[in-house]
């Protein structure tokens, strides 16, 4: 079977193996024999290959990692990581087969006489496929290697996958160009009336096939991919989770389009927001208001800045124009490779496995800036995503689908 | 005159088996593999542990050999009882049902072993036919 491994010289190019040497110095330090990964943004991290099925990855201390994946995709995943069908191994209900001997088989020789210090992937997560290992997984490997120590160590990860590589960069930036085309297939079909007689769910699959058409690998997002919504699902109060529903669009609706694409496991998110053939000075009004607060927000991101001074900014913003009572209060979510989502940074904030709301940017961090502006009373809502990459003195926003608020 | 029988896991079974398989096993039939298996009988009816080793190189059946002790390494290993693998042989159970059941144990890549689960079953159907005193 052919490997498709880039080059050096590839925009996309990552240094896999690299990225497990600096794991197992980490490991080294913390005294953790051996690492055992279960959650997805890990898979992706270290594999470069998409693991949609419970999948695990065995760290050594030393040499290559190996992942235990369904058996049904493990030879998919071998396929498409730079890791070979020895080190991608599949799991199923068969004896000496199944996930707790595969993985208790990887683990043992790391341990001696059974002994040592197992590091494991637990915590809490409002992501769903975050993927920490389960209190049955736990429980059945705790038997399985009753002699060894399970520390939770996914601070590994998350602290070696902060700050973003080149590669993983112009991933990103290739995920949030074929979004854009998918934003101006969108703008294409429902302009000129075009949107009379569709409904959200028409928008998203089309908006999807154009981003497929430009590469798109699927429509990442666990919120139902593309969500899109329309008249009072725009501005459901403190609400930013819309997946498309068969809600007919109608003249003198607002309507919020958000795409997502992945690209080699980059991902692009970015939303629209559009009036459906003519608004009110009212609903202009609460346009110019979102316009200008995102252009604000966006001069504003940098290194140095954290959460909090941003969100402070720009509520006193907003407060000053007189429409804070819209704004949903918040600015951001974390980013990075598939998997790799919500939580900004270490989880090192006074709420566990939330973002820190001092935490301070770092160049080469990449976050979703993501505002939602909602005024339920009045059924009109807009919503901005789009992944930025922190920089010294400002930011890169991705996606470069013209900012405004159309009327179509 | 009655047909000889070979005791099951002696060293003229295995040599029968691997008479039969070069015989009626062509490497395209084995889909030209090179790999090796070994299937690993606990409690045998003298209490010890013994196993038959498979060779396969480019889909010849190059050896079947009853060990004792330490065992060779091989790409595959089946583990279970004596018994549970007599049943097998008689055809009283599936390989693939005590698999699933847990009653057996598989060592070695799931996908290559799912991919040669075909050719293992030619193997199995030929030590079928060898006339076996259990």
């Amino acid at each position: 079977m052919p490997k498709k491994k880039l080059a050096k010289a590839d925009p996309y190019f990552i240094d896999n193996p690299k990225r497990v040497k600096a794991v197992q110095k980490e490991m080294a330090k913390k005294g953790i024999d051996v690492y055992l990964g279960s959650r997805l943004r890990t898979m992706s991290w270290i594999l470069d290959a998409f693991c949609p099925w419970r999948t695990y990855v065995v760290i050594p201390p030393e040499g290559l990692p190996t992942a235990v994946t369904f058996v049904i995709d493990a030879a998919r995943v071998a396929d498409e990581s730079w890791l070979d069908q020895d080190h991608i191994i599949g799991y199923g209900p068969m004896g000496g087969q199944d996930q707790v001997a595969l993985l208790s088989m990887l683990i043992k020789p790391y341990l001696k006489a059974g002994k040592g210090v197992v590091g494991m992937e637990t915590g809490m997560g409002n992501y769903l496929p975050e993927g920490h290992l389960t209190l049955f997984e736990f429980v059945m490997l705790k038997a399985a290697l009753p002699r060894a120590t399970f520390k939770n160590a996914h601070d590994i990860i998350d602290r070696l996958s902060l700050i973003k590589d080149e590669g993983t960069i112009n991933r990103f930036r290739e995920a949030s160009r074929i979004v854009d085309v998918g934003h101006k297939a969108v703008y294409d079909a429902i302009r000129d009336g075009g949107f009379r007689k569709m409904t959200e769910t028409e928008v998203g699959g089309l908006a999807a096939y154009a981003m497929r058409k430009a590469g798109s690998e699927w429509e990442w997002s666990f919120t139902g991919g593309n969500e899109i919504a329309s008249g009072y699902r725009s501005g459901l109060a403190a609400g930013a989770c819309t997946p498309a529903s068969r809600r007919k669009l109608k003249a003198g609706d607002p309507l919020m389009v958000d795409l997502h694409a992945m690209f080699k496991l980059g991902l692009g998110d970015h939303s629209h927001n559009y009036f459906l053939g003519k608004a009110t000075k009212r609903q202009l009004w609460h346009a110019k208001n979102f316009v200008d607060l995102m252009k604000q927000v966006l001069i504003t991101y940098r290194a140095g800045i954290s959460p909090t001074s941003l969100a402070d900014e720009m509520l006193a913003f907003a407060e000053e124009k007189g429409f804070q009572d819209y704004l949903v209060p918040g600015f951001e979510h974390g980013i990075g490779l598939m998997g790799d989502e919500w939580r900004i940074g270490l989880n090192d904030g006074p709420f566990q496995y939330w973002t820190n709301p001092e935490h301070v940017y770092k160049k080469n961090e990449m976050l979703i800036c993501a505002v939602q502006y909602a005024c339920p009373e009045e059924d009109i809502g807009f919503r901005y995503e789009n992944p930025i990459l922190i920089k010294e003195k400002n930011c890169e926003a991705m996606s470069r689908f013209p900012l405004s608020v159309n009327v179509v | 005159m009655p047909e000889k029988k070979f005791k099951y896991l002696s060293k003229e079974w295995a040599d029968e088996v691997g008479k039969r398989c070069k015989k009626t096993l062509t490497p395209e039939k084995m889909k030209n593999i090179t790999s090796s298996m070994l299937t690993v009988y606990t409690k045998c009816p003298d209490g010890k542990t013994r196993a038959v080793y498979y060779k396969f190189t480019k889909g010849v059946v190059e050896n079947v050999s009853i060990v004792e002790g330490t065992l060779p390494k091989a790409e595959f290993s089946i583990t279970a009882d004596y018994e549970l693998f007599a049943r097998i042989s008689r055809a009283e159970l599936k390989a693939r049902s005590a698999l699933m059941s847990g009653k057996m144990l598989l060592r070695g890549n799931l996908v290559k072993a799912l991919t040669l689960s075909p050719t293992v079953d030619r193997l199995n159907e030929v030590i079928a036919t060898v006339p076996t005193e259990y």
